[in-house]
């Protein structure tokens, strides 16, 4: 007999259904796999055959030859064995009368029969909804990642035994109940601005870059900060809407670094070291794609502490994707378009021995190897780093003893304001924030007046600003005055944007 | 070229073949000073161009004359021209040195050796107020002098900014005036030489040694009316530039720094010898009796002069201390500074320090 049973592959962040048909005929004993797996699916042979007979079931004799259809994409992992094993006892006429069409089976097996749970489940039951399917067999262990899904019947099983039973309809198993979407799950623990002392400009700053998406470069000796000011930043930043959350959780499914929750509800915060790969950034892999950094950092922020060790190969990688939002990557086994709209939050010394402009400490550095330090930021990269900010070691025990240090959710409210009037402005260009402006929004929503524009002739002609620096000034004073809910740009917006504009007088 | 007379040819072969040669030079400016007598020189020539070229010259003075025409010719072609102690045009107050360059190779405006000359130098490491004084400082003498300085980073950087929009800029390297040094200034060399004057006693693609810059310093003293030290260590270079002066008898300013500061205790040490003290273009107007009218005072919002006292109360401070200080947002404050900055009264130091930067 024939057996069909489908089950689901992972393409980049799309599912692709993939039919499991299982032949077991009478012949020479023989067990094979056909179909275009690869070894961790060929592999499944001996998981299914243990977790067969460990369940109390019976193992067919015979001839038995297992098809994945479609045969022209490569199969990965070990998402397909509950669907082997199932598709396994139908064929040997052990599920006689189970119900078993139109439901996906997904789930990697012991040896003792009990269902693991699996990478990148999320994304293919999004996939699956989309095709039509409705009835779903996942794991126990995802069955918090699916409760998200809703409008479906979702039914998770610890065991192959228990799934045997509950399609010969001898045992219940209560579908999974959906579950509401709650942002900031984890509100209150962690990082929080009301932990840092003093470093008013810098806050500034940081308050500026989360509320216009602009990307931030803290400039700063070692140990003043830079990186608890950088962990702050997701907390500063608008709450996730559901739909973003699907798309940011599917990505992490995908990469198996979701956690507990089954969803992520805070914006993610990636850190990698500067001993990342290009490929470790961007995403890659042999045969199967994984997101790399940048895409896990989709929605979120992605902190690169200690800038010019990078390399500068994978720094310059970071171009396009910041420009588009995605990242597309090309592979034998296909080519896959991952999200990656993130903001990039960047840290250095601002020299070699990290004193330069230290309130106490004596810069040995010579201009000359300074400048050379700073240019292994290349220009075009720093060019889409709108804020460039200097975070300083002065004592603030004085100035901050009286003052109260204003928390996240605080500075996030002005934010949210400013986010507002941003989108009623882009309603119709499809942008979302003032960082994304080209010359031609530049030229509608960033006009100056009189003074203004003497301004920022003064400032070129006394800083030597490149031209593209007036467009990043522009940005962010763009950015300063809807925080300030004023409709035009006054001259206090532009001196204030002119302040942030550090790299340009490093080059 | 060819109105170039003999002596001029024999003396840039001459300051070609030996630039080093120290001994020559003396007994040439000696020769020179007294009129030039033809024998002797081209005796003193033959002698020294032999040795350097290890050669015998057996065509005599007139094969070393085509040496230099062609010498000329080649300076020519890369856009140069040589200036020699038997120009009319070299400058007199470098003639009355006690070694004067026997040649100078040059490009750019010509005229500039006619203008009076002032020398602001400082060392390659320096605050960035000295910084930013020394541009202003220079800005506002390349009015009426020309100002004098190196090519290098720090203090002779801050005279370049200063001082080339108007052009009235003479800058002498430690080289050949063909030579990058340092090399991330090869397109400020070339700036320079369309803009300004580029000025080397060193023929074409001699490299700076050690004693090139000693030897250099000698020059920006020489050929200036004073010298201004913006910033020196214990045993800057600079100092060498201030000592010569003294030595030639110009007069010397200094800007004062804090006390203990490392990057001016040399300037310190030069005031206590007796050196102009000086925090403006004014002193140095007035220490040469010149009349000068500043450069009229920008118009400030109340709130940018409220900033302005309480940096000038305060020498270097916090941008966010000032606005504890007068009460204002930290980003109001940032505006101000900006402001502030851009009309050059304050300057950045790093880490989010302002100074003022003193106007008179």
């Amino acid at each position: 007999m024939i057996a069909k049973i489908v089950c689901y592959a992972l393409q980049g962040l799309e599912g692709v259904p993939v039919e499991v048909e299982t032949d077991a005929s009478k012949g020479i004993p023989g067990y094979e796999m056909v179909g275009l797996p690869d070894a961790a699916v060929k592999e499944s042979k001996e998981r299914v055959r243990s977790a067969i007979k460990n369940s109390g079931l019976l193992f067919p004799l015979g001839k038995i030859t297992v098809n994945f259809a479609p045969a022209d994409i490569r199969k990965e992992g070990a998402a397909f064995d509950l669907a082997v094993a199932v598709s396994l006892l139908k064929a040997s006429e052990q599920l006689v009368g189970a119900h078993t069409e139109d439901t996906v089976f997904l789930g990697e097996l012991a040896l003792d029969g009990a269902v693991r749970p699996i990478a990148g489940l999320l994304p293919i039951l999004i996939s699956a909804k989309g095709h039509g399917y409705t009835r779903f067999i996942v794991p126990a262990g995802n069955a918090k990642e699916a409760a998200y899904l809703g409008g479906a019947e979702i039914y998770p099983v610890r065991s192959l035994a228990e799934t045997v039973a509950f399609l010969l309809g001898s045992a219940q198993i209560a579908p999974v109940a959906p579950k509401k979407f709650v942002p900031h799950l984890h509100a209150g623990q962690g990082a929080d601005l009301k932990y840092v002392k003093g470093q008013p400009v810098a806050r500034r700053a940081l308050e500026i870059a989360v509320a216009g998406g602009h990307n931030l470069l803290l400039v700063g000796p070692p140990g003043t900060g830079k990186t608890m000011l950088a962990r702050c930043l997701p907390t500063v930043m608008p709450d996730l809407s559901f739909e973003e959350a699907l798309e940011i959780t599917k990505i992490h499914s995908v990469a198996g670094t979701l956690g507990e929750d089954g969803i992520v509800s805070d914006r993610p915060s990636r850190t990698p070291h500067h001993t990342a790969t290009t490929v470790a950034m961007c995403g890659g892999g042999n045969r199967v794609v994984r997101p790399g950094e940048i895409s896990l950092a989709h929605g979120g922020v992605l902190f690169l502490d200690e800038l010019p060790e990078y390399k500068r190969s994978t720094l310059e990688a970071l171009r396009q994707p910041l420009e588009d939002g995605k990242i597309t990557v090309s592979r034998a086994g296909g080519t896959f378009t991952f999200p990656a709209r993130f903001m990039l939050c960047a840290s250095m010394n601002p020299c070699p021995c990290g004193n330069y402009g230290s309130a106490d400490k004596v810069c040995t550095c010579s201009p000359a190897e300074i400048r050379r330090y700073r240019r292994k930021i290349s220009g075009p990269l720093l060019d889409r780093i709108d804020l460039q900010v200097e975070v300083d070691n002065v004592p603030y025990a004085a100035l901050a003893s009286d003052e109260r240090q204003e928390s996240s959710a605080a500075v996030r409210e002005r934010v949210n304001v400013a986010r507002a009037i941003q989108n009623v402005r882009f309603e119709e260009s499809g942008m979302r924030t003032n960082a994304e402006m080209g010359e031609r929004e530049l030229s509608s929503f960033c006009r100056l007046s009189a003074e203004g524009e003497d301004i920022l002739r003064a400032a070129f002609e006394r800083m030597k600003l490149s031209a593209r620096a007036r467009s990043r000034i522009l940005k962010v004073a763009r950015t300063i005055a809807d925080l300030a809910a004023s409709e035009d740009i006054l001259p206090a917006h532009v001196y204030e944007a002119v302040s942030y504009r550090l790299g340009d007088s490093l080059e | 070229m060819s109105a170039c007379s003999q002596e001029a040819r024999l003396l840039v072969w001459l300051a070609a073949c030996a630039p080093a040669d120290e001994r020559a030079r003396a007994r040439i400016a000696q020769l020179c000073a007294q009129g030039i007598p033809r024998k002797e020189l081209e005796k003193i020539c033959l002698a020294v161009i032999e040795t350097a070229q290890n050669r015998v010259y057996k065509g005599g003075i007139a094969e070393i004359e085509r040496e230099g025409e062609e010498y000329l010719a080649r300076l020519a072609a890369k856009g140069f021209f040589a200036v020699t102690l038997a120009s009319a045009d070299y400058p007199e107050a470098l003639r009355a040195i006690p070694d004067p360059p026997i040649a100078l190779f040059c490009a750019g405006r010509r005229e500039l050796l006619g203008m009076r000359k002032f020398c602001i130098v400082g060392a390659r490491l320096l605050p960035a107020w000295a910084q930013a004084a020394g541009k202003a400082i220079a800005g506002e003498l390349s009015r009426t002098f020309a100002v004098v300085t190196g090519i290098a980073e720090g203090g002779d950087r801050a005279a370049v900014d200063g001082a080339l929009p108007s052009g009235n800029l003479v800058c002498v390297l430690p080289c050949g005036p063909d030579v990058d040094y340092p090399a991330a200034h090869a397109a400020l060399r070339r700036e320079i030489a369309k803009r300004a004057l580029l000025v080397s006693e060193y023929p074409l693609g001699m490299r700076a040694q050690k004693f090139s810059f000693h030897a250099r310093n000698r020059i920006l003293a020489g050929l200036s009316q004073g010298v201004l030290v913006l910033a020196a260590g214990e045993k800057s270079g600079t100092l060498i530039t201030a000592d010569r002066a003294l030595a030639y008898g110009r007069e010397v300013f200094a800007l004062p720094h804090n006390a203990g500061a490392a990057q001016g205790v040399g300037c310190n040490a030069l005031i206590k010898q007796g050196a102009y003290l000086c925090t403006g273009a004014q002193d140095i107007f007035d220490a040469f009796g010149m009349q000068y009218e500043g450069m009229p005072a920008p118009s400030l919002t109340p709130q940018e002069e409220r900033m302005l006292a309480a940096l000038r109360l305060a020498g270097e401070e916090h941008a966010a201390a000032l606005a504890q200080r007068l009460g204002l947002p930290v980003w109001e404050a940032q505006a101000a500074l900006a402001s502030l900055e851009l009309k050059g009264l304050a300057v950045r130091a790093g880490g989010n320090q302002y100074t003022a930067i003193s106007r008179r």
